[in-house]
């Protein structure tokens, strides 16, 4: 028989821990490490048990998300006792990381409350006075940092432009003065918001005290990267670990996931209440 | 939701916010007939404001055919679909607004155009409601009909944009209605696209905010029409201020055409929105169509447009249209001119009711030649 003849690849692929899963935890643990990994790919991440948390339809506030999406996020996380390292993973049909009308992005987000304390802020975006802190990644910012350029033809390839003003003569290409008219035409960057640019990382810090209250965090000290690969995201966010976090503490953690092709942006999303966060010691 | 009164359906209704009416409204009156769909408007908007990377695809302003005209693309026809019967009790609404048929977890029932819909700004354009047949001859209303419909914002009084944006992004000042977009708090989440029925807020995709009209304020502010009104070479726009009803000034040129007069009616009045751009129906279409955009008015706004050459203060106000680029708050009839002032009465601009006529001969007499006019 063929599969007889084969049997020992069997045998070496379970020596080599490739047939075994991430061992799984009813928490999220962040294991001690010397190195934390850049990439969702790393082998790092090999050793390092997963928490599968359930996610729900935001169905908290308007505008709801009615039709629940991805069911489950598997998180994983490493700490080096400065900074903490969040690998979340999901199942996605499409990669969704070109905006435009009526196009949403892929989306994934790590939310902690500000202080560690017993009793938690709200899950859903904090509350008033009780802020919370939001490391937000999107597939399109991804995609920019990946090297896609920021023209209208990169997002539609057959795109045909007339004329923008700002590259006409008299204005040579760089100067200050073209740079300034094309500001003009360009609200969004003018008014300083970080929406419109330039995207050094795919991630953005944000803080919240409830819903619709989102806003830029005072320091941008989030980075990471995703990975879309056989219809699943893989996405490494990387903060500073929560102030007093000590081996064997405890904090809270909640994540949020949106799928762009089924519409889902801001308050249309699929989220999990607060998860326990404890800091172990490493193997 | 809060209740609100929305005067326009004759009714109070339910919409996210209380009643909180500006200072003084921003709105307009556009005489449909008039319109030949030059696009002067839109351009005039474009090269002013959505000339810049990521809005090569908007037109804040636009001018579509009727009845087979839109941008985006079935903008209105889809939404009323949805929206189902509209029924009027005489001048009240019988049916619900947007905000009354909002399904569970939205705060208006709304759709999102797909890129594809901004494709085709033109799709429709001077395409006849039918075809005309052999032996038609012409008659009002046409048979055979279309017209041109320019839109802008129309800076509703209950605004769905505003009331659909989760973070409260999307404001109206207090001070002249105009309703705007904090471009700085602005996530880009598109839930104002899909509330708007109108369809007029834009996702920009490079900045990731939406942007729409502004009723180009930094001119207001300083008493000049926008863009697309003093650009219109058929004269067919004014722009001003308009009063509650109850409030109606009879020398205030938007009062009188909209309150007073009742000659220029919402576009879509049933969705509810109370919106402040104000339309002079076309003469020559029918009148059902006319009803479905314009409300239970329409028709004897016709009637009334129709015998204006007969109605010396009507037709000396809309003489002003586009006279003048100041905005024009007060207006006053003297005999056979009609002056159009500023709120302190200055006289800004003087019209005559009647533009002379001057007939030339055939035959130049000093010259005994036979005029012929050169191309």
């Amino acid at each position: 028989m063929r599969g007889q003849r084969y049997w020992w690849i069997g045998l070496l692929l379970a020596a080599a821990g490739c047939s075994r899963g991430p061992r799984a935890v009813p928490e999220v643990m962040a294991v001690e490490t010397a190195r934390l990994p850049d990439g969702p790919d790393a082998r790092e991440w090999s050793s390092v048990p997963e928490h599968r948390a359930q996610l729900l339809a935001q169905d908290l506030v308007e505008p709801r998300l009615m039709e629940p999406s991805t069911q489950e996020v598997a998180v994983r996380a490493l700490t080096n006792g400065a900074e903490i390292v969040f690998r979340l993973e999901w199942p996605d049909e499409a990669r969704d990381d070109t905006p435009g009308p009526s196009r949403m992005v892929d989306a994934c987000a790590v939310q902690l409350p500000e202080k560690i304390e017993p009793d938690l802020p709200e899950p859903q975006m904090g509350q008033e006075g009780r802020m919370v802190q939001i490391a937000y990644w999107r597939a399109d910012w991804q995609a920019w940092t990946d090297g896609r350029g920021d023209t209208i033809r990169d997002l539609y390839p057959n795109a045909s432009v007339d004329h923008y003003p700002f590259e006409a003569k008299p204005l040579e290409p760089g100067s200050a003065a073209r740079q300034q008219m094309e500001r003009l035409y360009s609200p969004a960057t003018v008014s300083g918001n970080r929406r419109a640019g330039p995207r050094k990382s795919p991630v953005e810090s944000l803080i919240a005290t409830g819903p619709g209250t989102l806003s830029p965090a005072p320091s941008q000290d989030a980075t990471g990267r995703g990975v879309f690969q056989k219809g699943r995201w893989s996405v490494v966010i990387r903060r500073p670990l929560p102030q007093g976090l000590g081996r064997d503490q405890r904090t809270h953690v909640a994540f949020a996931v949106w799928q762009g092709s089924r519409h889902e942006a801001g308050a249309r999303k699929m989220r999990t209440g607060w998860i326990p966060l404890v800091r172990r010691a490493g193997s | 939701m809060a209740r609100v009164f929305n005067w326009q359906i004759g009714r109070e209704m339910s919409y996210w916010y209380p009643e909180s009416r500006p200072k003084r409204q921003f709105a307009a009156v556009l005489d449909i007939n008039k319109c030949i769909a030059c696009q002067t408007c839109t351009l005039a908007c474009k090269t002013t404001w959505t000339s810049g990377k990521g809005q090569e695809y908007m037109l804040w302003n636009n001018v579509e055919t009727k009845p087979y005209g839109s941008y985006p693309l079935a903008y209105d026809v889809k939404l009323l679909e949805m929206l189902g019967g509209q029924e009027w009790d005489g001048n009240r609404y019988a049916g619900r607004t947007l905000f009354e048929a909002a399904p569970a977890g939205e705060r208006v029932l709304g759709w999102r155009p797909g890129h594809e819909d901004y494709s085709y700004p033109n799709t429709g354009e001077d395409d006849c409601a039918g075809q005309v047949d052999h032996g038609e001859h012409l008659s009002l209303p046409h048979a055979q009909w279309f017209f041109y419909l320019a839109r802008i914002c129309n800076h509703c009084t209950y605004p769905a944009c505003l009331s659909s944006c989760p973070r409260g992004s999307i404001y109206k000042r207090p001070e002249d209605g105009i309703v705007l977009v904090d471009q700085g708090r602005c996530r880009g989440y598109q839930e104002c696209v899909r509330g708007c029925p109108y369809k007029k807020v834009f996702y920009n995709p490079l900045t990731g905010t939406s942007e729409k009209c502004i009723a180009c304020f930094p001119k207001i502010e300083q008493g000049i029409q926008p863009q697309c009104f003093v650009n219109c070479i058929g004269k067919i726009r004014l722009a001003g201020w308009i009063s509650r009803p109850e409030n109606a000034r009879p020398d205030n040129p938007i009062d009188y055409l909209v309150h007073i007069r009742k000659v220029a009616l919402p576009l879509f009045p049933q969705f509810g929105l109370e919106p402040n751009v104000y339309y002079i129906p076309p003469v020559h279409a029918p009148e059902s169509f006319n009803r479905q955009l314009f409300g239970p008015g329409a028709a004897q706004a016709v009637k009334t447009y129709r015998e204006a050459a007969r109605d010396p203060d009507l037709a000396g106000l809309l003489c002003l249209f586009g006279s003048t680029e100041m905005l024009v708050s007060r207006f006053r009839r003297a005999s056979e001119t009609v002056a159009g002032t500023d709120e302190k009465g200055a006289e800004l601009v003087r019209v005559p009711l009647r533009e002379p006529v001057v007939v030339r001969p055939a035959r130049d007499p000093r010259t005994q030649l036979v005029r012929i006019n050169c191309p």
